[in-house]
């Protein structure tokens, strides 16, 4: 699993459609966030080339600090949802891996944040996505069809958001205008794990 | 540019007023940049005590570093949080192997990135404790999962009498317990004549009327609770104190710490005026002004305004209030 061409893949695919996140967050935010994303990505990319990491774990702390030093909300809730994975994983990236550091991840941002599932934010892709590495885990799948069924999973809580009313989050401030949309939060983490298995 | 504020470029602004901090303070504050805190010049043996929040709320938080007060302050950009990263590094910088009480004012920002600043000050091994400040009883009574009441001036109290805790041996978990205290016992109520204006802006974060005032203001230049016409300042104190009597349940022969605090640009001729019906006002309840602190401490920029906080006292917090205090912003 070579984990930097996926975050390589996960900032190409930001950069391609960041402008539909800023859309949805026009829509039930105050439509900054696909801005703040695209300028959390380009400090991945100097961390990458100033750090050259080597393990997954180093891949995974420079992307860690550079969400960390993006502000806003999201900014920092990312930053330590990546920092699990940083020391969740070593060298050696297995399903098993994945599996404890994404249940770590989601738990660690649930924690920060104060919102679980069916409060329309990045939890409600996130959570998905850890049961289904865990169970992938648990009946001894490969990384690759542990990440493929994370990235479904994802991509079905991220769906689910469209129907919502925000519990949590910048969409709470608007109530019903937010119903319809997608969270752009949990969307990001649906790409990134569809990132993973390209 | 506009020229109502002694402004060079407004990027600028905060690192170029810290860095006159400490250079008008060289024995009491050390004003590291990158990333940017405040920590004390001398350290002290002792639990640390770390605050911070977005600028513009001056003498608030680096103006109350030094002994007696806080350890290191984190200021972010104008009104907004400073990063988890520079509150990590103002905890490590700060924390002499006791442990770190933080002071956070409730708001949304300030409160995540202090909590993830605590998991990673966690990870470097340093146990910190918190303090939630949310004395704004403007923001009472919202339904549960909202923010919550703002912090607002009692934060001054938490760092002047958990400061004076901490020099006398307190432990971190008897901090924390002491600064919740403070906190229920507290509230604070303030009402703006004029709104603030964000360095380099030329118009102010909202427009008031001729003879209106805005009531029940928070400290980041946004709209009040309500509006109402000007009154003579007995009239609008009254009203001011009023609600804080019922909340905190004062009641004859009790005794308070009142802080009377001007929000930027209200001068203290006005001030003391405010103090004196404020006084007026409590004596016509039996409830006497044990200390009082008349000025500004915990600004919005230039807002025109006051707040005012009480809080309930007995005789430990009046013996903390009373301790020897050395701060750039406040020295006793």
């Amino acid at each position: 699993m070579d984990t930097r061409a996926w975050i390589e893949r996960f900032a190409a695919v930001i950069d391609d459609r960041g402008a539909e996140l800023t859309e949805l967050d026009r829509r039930a935010g105050d439509g900054d966030y696909g801005t703040n994303l695209r300028s959390a990505l380009a400090k991945v990319r100097a961390n990458l080339a100033a750090d050259d990491p080597r393990t997954a774990g180093e891949v995974f702390t420079a992307v860690s600090n550079a969400f960390l030093h993006t502000g806003g909300t999201s900014g920092p809730l990312f930053g330590m949802w990546f920092r699990e994975f940083a020391k969740g994983l070593g060298d050696e990236v297995s399903a098993g891996s994945l599996a404890r550091a994404a249940g770590e991840a989601e738990a660690t941002v649930r924690r920060l944040g104060g919102a679980e599932v069916g409060h329309k934010t990045m939890v409600d892709a996130m959570v998905p996505a850890a049961e289904a590495l865990a169970a992938a885990a648990e009946r001894g799948a490969d990384v690759e069809t542990a990440l493929k069924e994370a990235a479904a999973a994802a991509d079905a809580g991220a769906r689910s958001t469209e129907a919502l009313l925000a519990k949590r989050g910048r969409a709470s401030y608007v109530g019903e205008h937010a119903r319809g949309v997608t969270d752009p939060g949990a969307l990001t983490v649906a790409w990134f794990f569809e990132a993973a298995t390209k | 540019m506009a020229a109502r504020q002694l402004v060079n470029d407004p990027d600028d602004f905060v690192r170029e007023a810290l860095e006159g901090l400490q250079r008008a303070h060289p024995d009491l504050v050390r004003y590291h940049e990158d990333p940017a805190y405040v920590v004390r010049a001398r350290q002290a043996d002792k639990v640390a005590l770390v605050s911070g929040g977005g600028s513009g709320h001056e003498p608030l938080h680096t103006g109350f570093v030094g002994s007696g007060m806080l350890d290191a302050a984190v200021p972010g950009a104008v009104f907004a949080s400073p990063t988890a990263f520079q509150i990590r590094a103002a905890i490590a910088a700060a924390d002499r192997g006791r442990g770190v009480l933080l002071i956070v004012k409730n708001y949304t920002g300030d409160v995540l990135n202090f909590r993830i600043a605590a998991e990673l000050a966690a990870d470097d091994g340093i146990e910190t404790r918190t303090v939630l400040v949310d004395d704004d009883l403007a923001t009472d009574g919202q339904e549960d999962g909202a923010p919550g009441r703002r912090g607002t001036a009692a934060v001054v109290a938490v760092e002047k009498i958990c400061g004076a805790a901490a020099e006398n041996g307190a432990s971190l978990d008897e901090l924390a317990a002491l600064g919740e205290r403070i906190v229920s016992s507290a509230r604070t109520l303030a009402l703006a004549l004029e709104a603030c204006t964000q360095p380099g802006q030329d118009r102010p974060s909202f427009d008031l009327p001729d003879g209106e005032i805005e009531f029940g203001v928070g400290i980041h230049g946004e709209h009040g609770v309500g509006r109402r016409p000007y009154a003579p300042v007995r009239e609008l104190v009254g009203d001011l104190t009023k609600p804080l009597v019922a909340a905190l349940g004062l009641d004859r022969g009790d005794e308070v710490i009142a802080i009377v605090n001007g929000l930027g640009a209200t001068h203290g001729l006005e001030l003391s005026v405010v103090h004196r019906e404020l006084g007026e006002f409590l004596d016509g309840l039996g409830v006497r002004i044990g200390r009082a602190l008349v000025g500004s401490y915990v600004t919005a920029l230039d807002m025109r305004g006051c707040s005012i906080t009480l809080l309930r006292a007995d005789d430990e917090l009046l013996a903390l209030w009373d301790a020897p205090v050395r701060t750039p912003a406040l020295t006793w």
